[in-house]
C-alpha cells in the first residue's frame, strides 16, 4: 500500500512517493548517480580491457627459442689390457629421479659384464668416468636434487672395490667433464664453467682456469669460446681443455704450458671452412688423443668428425659424418683409438682411425643404449629398458661383413627406484 | 606458486582431528557467547525496569519517563519509522544465508589442507606475476596454518551470515554490510585473484568478475544509510550497473580469438567445452553430471549456437535494462514499463540459473567447493534492483504498531490516559520522519536522553556502567543475536590475524606427516667422534646444553639437506635460547662419512657459519655403534642409490638425559612441511631446558 505524505520542511524526505519531492530528490540524486555510474563504466571499461587483452594461448603462438639439448653422458671406453666400461642411464623417469646411471665393466679377458656402479651416492644425475690406465678408472658423480658437489669414486681393479673422493663443485654434465693425468691428478670441469685441478692423490683442488679467463686469451679469442666442453690430459701429460666456438671454421682444443694457454686443436679442412665446432669428446689412452668433433652448418645441418693427435700434437681427421638432423646418443672410444656413435635414428658408425672411412653398422637392437668397441674390433651394443640390460654382439659368418647383433648377455639390474624421492 | 603447499593428502587424518576439534572448541565458545549475552539481557532487563515502576503515569516525571519508554517500544516494535524496504531485506537474508552456507562449506574436511593446493593457487595460475606474488602470501599463511584458518574461514562467513540476518536495520546492519564487504574484498583478492580478471579467458559464463563480489555489492547496498532505501535513482543505479556489465560481458563473450566460438576445433577443445567437461568430472549426483555431460557433448558440436546464444541473450538482457534504468522520468513513466523490466529481469534470472546449473555445476561438489560460484548472488542483486526500482515507501506500519503498543500500555497500566499517550507518540514518531530516530531496536546504544530509566552518571557520551547497562536494557533479542553474531566473527576473524602474522608453520603439519613426538626420560648413549673442524666432541662434553641431535648423509641429494634446514631454522626460532643449545648431526654413510664430506655438506647448506652446529664423524666403527645405540638402519642400496637411513631427531637435555625422539622424515618437503617440523624442533628444545 502507498501512503502519500507531503514532505515536512524540517526533513525533506528522499523516500517520499510524491512525485515533485521526488523528482527534486531524483535530480539532487542524479548528480551523485551520475558519477557513480561513471566510476562504474570505468571499472567495467578496465575488466573489459584486461578481459580482451587477453587471450587463450593459442597452439600456433611461435615457439620461443628451444634451448640446446646438452650431450648425452652414455659413453664407453675400452683400454688396452683394461677391459671395457660403459655408462647407461637405466630405470624411470628422468623428472621423478627413478632414473639411476649405471656403470658396467667387463674386465680384460672376460666376456661377462658386470654390474659395477660405485655405491654410496644416488647418480640421477649421471656419472661421468676417465680411464687412470690399466684397469683404473675414476668416476664422477653429476649433483641432483639438493646435491651441489659431485663425490668421485675411484676403482683399481675393474670396479670391485672403490675409493671415495670429492670434487668440492658440481661436475659438468658432459661426456668428458673428468680427466685422469700422470700421478694420478685429476682435471675436472664444473657445472659454473670452471677447469679445476687436482694434486696427485685426487685431493687439494684448485682452479685452472675459467670458461672467462680461457675466453681472454688470444687462443680463446679466435675460437671465440662460448662454453667449456671436455678436459683431457695430453699423452704427454699437459692439461687439454676444449668448447664450443662461436667462430666458425676453429676447432676449440687449448692446452696448458707455460703458465698460459695455447691452441692445440686441429687445422680444419674447408668443407668445415663455414661451420661453428664444438668438441663433443676428448679422451687420451694409449698414448693419443682421440676428439670428437660436431661441426654445425648455418643451415642448421650438422656432421660429426673424428680427430687424433699423437705424443707430437699433430691431428689427423677422418671424413665428416652428416649426422642428417640425428641426434647422438651415446659416444665410444676403442683400443688403437677406434671411435663410434649411436644416433638417435637407430644407426651406429663407427671408424677405426684417420685413414678409415665411417662404416655405418647394421640396425641395432632395440633400446639400443651405448656401443662398445672392443679389443680385436669386438663390437658390442648395450641395450637397456627398465631394469633389464642386454649386450649384443655384432658377429658374422666366416670371412663376411658383420651382418648381426646375437643377443650374449641379459643382466637385471636392482634399479632402486624410489630411493631418491 | 612456492609456498601454497603442505604436501598433505586432502584427507590426512591428524589434520581432520584437529580441525574438528578445533571447530567444536570455536563452537563450545560461541555458544558461551551467547549464553552470556543472553543471560546479561535477561539479568539486565530484569532489573533495571523496577526503576520504571518507580514512576506513575499520572505524575509529570512517571508521564514523561512512561512517554520515553513508549517512545523506544514503539520504535523497536514498529521497527523505525520506515519499514525495511523489500529489496533491502532479499539483499540482508539472501546474503545472510549464502554466507552461512559458504561457513559451513569451509567445515569440509578437505579444505584445511586442499584450499590453497586445490582451490587458490590454479585459480591464479594464468595470472600475472604480481597477482601470484599476492595470493602465494595468503595461501601461504595458510599452508602455514591450515587448521586455524579453516576453521578461522568457517566462523567468519558463519558470523557474517548471521549478523546479516539478525541486525535489520540501523548502525548494527549497516555494519554488518561493511563487514561483508571488507571479508568479501579480502576473499576476491587474496582467495579469487580478483575474480580472475587478470588472466585469460575471462567470461560471465564462468563466473566473471568473481563470486564474492557480488557478495561486497550486496553489503555496499545493505550498508547504505536509511535515508538512500527509498531513492528513486537507486533501483535504475543498480539495473543501469548491471545492464552495463551484462553488456560488456557480450562484448568480451563474443571476442574472437578466445576460444568460445569452437566447440572443438582440430587441436583440441574449444574453452567452454573443455571447462564444462571438467566441471562434470566433479564427484557429484549422477543426475546432474549427467546434465553437464551432456551440455558439454552438445557445446562440443554446437559451440558457435551456444556461444552465440550467450552473447545475445547478454546484450539483450544489458541493454534492456540500461534502458529501461536509464529512464530519467521517475516512476510514472516507469509504471508504463514495469512489465518489460521484469520480463527482462526474470530472463536474467533464468540464464543465472541455467549457467548456474550447467556450466558452473552448482559450485559446491567434490569436497573443496566454497561457495555456489557467482549466478546466485548475481540474481539475487538483479532481483534487489528490480524492487529497490519498483518499490515505494509504506509508513502505514508506524501508526499500526503504535496503535497496538498503546493498547498494550492501557492492559498493563489500567490507564486510558497511557492508551491515548500511546496513539499520540505513534503519530508523533511517525511525523518525525526517518533519520531522526535511530531507533534502539537496530542496535544502536541510545543517546542519553533516550534511555528509559538509567541516571545519567559521569559526562553526557561518556561510556559508563550505566549507559551500557541502559543499552542492554533497550536492546532488543535481534541487537542481541547481532552482537553475538559479531563475537562469532571475532572467533574467526582473532586467531585468522594471528596466524598471519605468525612466520613459523604450526606443528600440527610436521605430526601430520611423522606423528606426534616420542617422550622419553632415559639416559642418551654416549659418543666420542670429531666433529667438521677435526675437534672431538663427546656427549659428555655437552653436558649444561640441549642437544638437538640427527644423522644425516653428507652425500644426500634429498631428505638430508632438508632436515638440515630445518635445524638451521629451528636455531633462528630458539633466539636468545640457541645459546643453550647444540645442534648436532652424525655421519650416516659409511663410505662417505669423513670430514672432508661433512665440511662440503657444510658449506652447501651455509651451515659452516653457525656456531652452535656440529656435524661429527669418525672411524667407521666408531659411526657403526652410534648408529647402532641410537637405532638408527644404515643401508647401502646398489646400483646408484643413496643410502638409506633412518630420519629422526633425538632431544637430550642439559644433564644427558634423552627426553624426545621425534620422527624426521621430512616428508613432501615444501616450506610449510619444513617450518612445521623446524617449530616442533624448537619447541621441543625450549620444553627440555625446562625439564632439567
Amino acid at each position: 500500500m502507498m501512503v502519500r505524505h507531503r514532505a515536512t520542511a524540517r526533513a525533506p524526505s528522499a523516500a517520499s512517493a510524491d512525485p515533485a519531492p521526488a523528482a527534486r530528490a531524483a535530480h539532487a540524486g542524479s548528480p551523485r548517480a551520475t558519477l557513480f555510474a561513471a566510476a562504474l563504466v570505468g571499472l567495467v571499461g578496465g575488466m573489459l580491457a584486461a578481459g580482451c587483452g587477453s587471450t587463450v594461448a593459442s597452439s600456433g603462438a611461435p615457439a620461443a627459442a628451444r634451448a640446446p639439448i646438452p650431450p648425452s653422458l652414455s659413453t664407453s671406453l675400452t683400454v688396452s689390457g683394461g677391459g671395457s666400461w660403459a655408462l647407461v642411464d637405466m630405470g624411470g623417469s628422468r623428472a621423478r629421479y627413478e632414473n639411476f646411471w649405471q656403470l658396467i665393466a667387463r674386465p680384460a679377458a672376460t666376456a661377462r659384464w658386470a654390474l659395477a656402479t660405485p655405491p654410496g651416492v644416488a647418480d640421477n644425475g649421471g656419472l661421468v668416468a676417465a680411464p687412470l690406465g690399466g684397469p683404473a678408472l675414476v668416476i664422477g658423480v653429476n649433483p641432483s636434487q639438493d646435491l651441489t658437489f659431485s663425490p668421485l669414486a675411484t676403482t683399481r681393479d675393474s670396479g670391485a672395490h672403490w675409493t671415495p673422493g670429492l670434487l668440492p663443485a658440481g661436475l659438468a654434465s658432459v661426456p668428458s667433464a673428468l680427466a685422469g693425468g700422470p700421478g694420478g691428478k685429476l682435471l675436472a670441469l664444473t657445472n659454473r664453467g670452471l677447469a679445476e685441478m687436482s694434486a696427485p692423490g685426487g685431493t687439494g683442488w684448485a682452479r685452472l682456469a675459467s670458461l672467462a679467463s680461457l675466453a681472454a686469451t688470444p687462443a680463446g679469442r679466435s675460437c671465440g669460446l662460448k662454453s667449456l666442453t671436455a678436459a683431457a690430459f695430453s699423452p704427454s701429460g699437459v692439461p687439454l681443455l676444449a668448447g664450443q666456438c662461436g667462430s666458425p671454421g676453429v676447432s676449440g682444443i687449448f692446452s696448458y704450458a707455460g703458465g698460459s694457454w695455447h691452441q692445440a686443436g686441429p687445422a680444419l679442412p674447408a668443407a668445415l671452412a663455414h661451420r661453428r665446432v664444438s668438441v663433443l669428446r676428448l679422451t687420451t689412452a694409449a698414448g693419443r688423443t682421440v676428439a670428437l668433433l660436431t661441426a654445425a652448418a648455418p643451415d642448421g645441418t650438422a656432421s660429426l668428425t673424428a680427430a687424433w693427435a699423437g705424443a707430437g700434437g699433430r691431428w689427423a681427421l677422418s671424413a665428416a659424418l652428416p649426422l642428417g638432423g640425428a641426434r647422438i646418443l651415446s659416444t665410444a672410444t676403442g683400443p688403437a683409438s677406434a671411435a663410434g656413435v649411436v644416433l638417435s635414428t637407430g644407426r651406429a658408425e663407427t671408424i677405426a682411425d684417420a685413414t678409415a672411412h665411417w662404416q655405418q653398422l647394421p640396425a641395432l637392437p632395440a633400446h639400443a643404449a651405448a656401443l662398445v668397441l672392443g679389443p680385436g674390433l669386438q663390437i658390442s651394443v648395450l641395450a637397456a629398458s627398465g631394469g633389464i640390460l642386454a649386450s649384443w654382439r655384432l658377429t658374422a659368418r666366416a670371412g663376411a661383413r658383420p651382418v648381426a647383433w646375437t643377443r650374449t648377455q641379459v643382466m637385471k639390474v636392482p634399479v632402486p627406484y624410489g630411493s631418491s624421492s | 606458486m612456492p609456498g601454497m603447499r603442505s604436501g598433505l593428502n586432502l584427507d590426512n587424518p591428524v589434520l581432520a582431528a584437529a580441525f574438528r576439534s578445533a571447530l567444536l572448541h570455536q563452537g563450545l565458545a560461541a555458544l558461551l557467547i551467547f549464553g552470556v549475552l543472553a543471560l546479561l539481557w535477561v539479568s539486565v532487563r530484569e532489573w533495571r525496569p523496577a526503576t520504571m515502576a518507580a514512576g506513575s503515569p499520572g505524575g509529570p516525571a512517571g508521564a514523561d519517563t512512561a512517554r520515553r519508554v513508549l517512545l523506544g517500544r514503539l520504535a523497536r516494535g514498529a521497527g523505525g519509522s520506515d519499514p525495511e524496504p523489500s529489496w533491502r531485506m532479499l539483499l540482508r537474508i539472501g546474503f545472510g544465508i549464502i554466507w552461512i552456507f559458504d561457513g559451513l562449506l569451509q567445515a569440509q574436511p578437505a579444505m584445511v589442507v586442499g584450499l590453497p593446493s586445490q582451490v587458490i593457487q590454479p585459480g591464479a595460475a594464468s595470472s600475472p606475476a604480481w597477482v601470484q606474488h599476492l595470493v602465494n602470501w595468503a595461501g601461504t599463511s595458510w599452508s602455514y596454518h591450515p587448521v586455524q584458518a579453516a576453521a578461522a574461514a568457517v566462523w567468519i562467513q558463519v558470523g557474517i551470515g548471521c549478523w546479516l540476518l539478525a541486525a535489520r536495520r540501523g548502525r548494527w546492519s549497516r555494519l554488518a554490510g561493511l563487514v561483508s564487504v571488507g571479508w568479501g574484498l579480502i576473499v576476491w583478492v587474496f582467495g579469487e585473484a580478483f575474480g580472475g580478471i587478470f588472466a585469460p579467458g575471462l567470461t560471465w559464463l564462468f563466473g566473471a568478475p568473481g563470486a564474492v563480489l557480488f557478495y561486497c555489492a550486496a553489503g555496499g547496498l545493505i550498508a547504505l544509510p536509511e535515508r538512500y532505501w527509498r531513492a528513486p535513482w537507486l533501483g535504475r543505479a543498480v539495473l543501469a550497473v548491471i545492464g552495463l556489465f551484462f553488456a560488456g560481458m557480450a562484448v568480451l563473450q563474443a571476442w574472437p580469438g578466445r576460444g568460445f566460438w569452437q566447440g572443438s576445433p582440430r587441436d583440441g577443445q574449444g574453452t567452454l567445452t573443455g571447462m564444462v567437461q571438467s566441471m562434470a568430472q566433479t564427484p557429484q549426483p549422477h543426475l546432474l553430471a549427467s546434465w553437464v555431460r551432456g551440455f558439454g557433448s552438445f557445446t562440443s558440436v554446437h559451440g558457435f549456437a551456444v556461444n552465440l546464444f550467450a552473447v545475445v541473450a547478454l546484450a539483450l538482457i544489458g541493454i534492456a535494462l540500461l534502458i529501461g534504468a536509464a529512464d530519467p522520468a521517475g516512476p510514472p513513466r516507469l509504471a508504463s514499463r514495469p512489465r518489460l523490466i521484469l520480463l527482462v529481469v526474470i530472463a536474467a534470472v533464468l540464464l543465472c540459473l541455467a549457467d548456474w546449473v550447467l556450466i558452473e555445476d552448482l559450485g559446491i561438489f567434490g569436497g573443496l567447493g566454497t561457495d555456489p560460484n557467482s549466478m546466485i548472488p548475481m540474481a539475487l542483486i538483479i532481483v534487489a534492483g528490480y524492487l529497490a526500482l519498483t518499490q515505494a515507501p509504506a509508513r502505514i506500519g508506524v501508526i499500526k504498531a503504535g496503535a497496538r503498543l498503546a493498547a498494550e500500555a492501557a492492559a498493563s497500566s489500567g490507564s486510558a490516559v497511557a492508551a491515548g499517550a500511546g496513539v499520540a507518540l505513534a503519530a508523533e514518531a511517525a511525523a518525525a520522519g526517518p533519520g531522526d530516530a535511530e531507533p534502539a531496536g537496530s542496535g544502536d546504544a541510545e543517546p542519553a536522553d533516550r534511555q528509559p530509566t538509567a541516571p545519567a552518571r559521569g559526562r553526557p557520551g561518556r561510556l559508563s556502567p550505566g549507559r551500557l547497562a541502559g543499552a542492554f536494557e533497550a536492546a532488543d533479542a535481534r541487537t542481541v543475536l547481532a552482537a553475538w553474531a559479531l563475537g562469532v566473527t571475532l572467533i574467526g576473524a582473532f586467531p585468522l590475524a594471528a596466524a598471519a602474522s605468525n612466520r613459523s608453520a604450526d606443528p600440527i603439519i610436521a605430526q601430520a606427516i611423522d606423528g606426534s613426538a616420542a617422550a622419553l626420560n632415559s639416559p642418551a648413549p654416549g659418543f666420542s667422534l670429531t666433529d667438521q673442524d677435526g675437534r672431538p666432541v663427546s656427549l659428555a662434553g655437552l653436558r649444561g646444553k640441549v642437544v638437538l641431535m640427527t644423522f644425516l648423509d653428507p652425500v644426500c641429494t634429498s631428505d638430508c639437506p632438508v632436515i638440515a634446514q630445518e635445524f638451521r631454522e629451528a636455531d633462528q626460532l630458539l633466539g636468545a635460547n640457541r645459546r643453550n643449545v647444540e645442534l648436532v648431526a652424525i655421519a650416516a654413510n659409511p663410505i662417505y662419512h669423513t670430514a672432508v664430506y661433512t665440511r662440503a655438506f657444510d658449506q652447501q647448506e651455509r651451515l659452516s657459519g653457525l656456531p652452535n652446529w656440529k656435524y661429527l664423524s669418525g672411524p667407521l666403527p666408531e659411526l657403526r655403534r652410534v648408529w647402532h645405540d641410537y637405532y638408527v638402519a644404515v643401508q647401502v642400496i646398489p646400483a646408484g642409490g643413496m643410502i638409506l637411513h633412518s630420519d629422526v631427531a633425538y632431544v637430550i637435555d642439559a644433564a644427558g638425559r634423552t627426553r624426545t625422539v621425534l620422527s624426521f622424515d621430512p616428508g613432501p618437503a615444501t616450506a610449510a612441511s619444513q617450518s612445521s617440523f623446524a617449530t616442533e624442533l624448537s619447541d621441543a628444545a625450549i620444553k627440555a631446558m625446562g625439564s632439567s
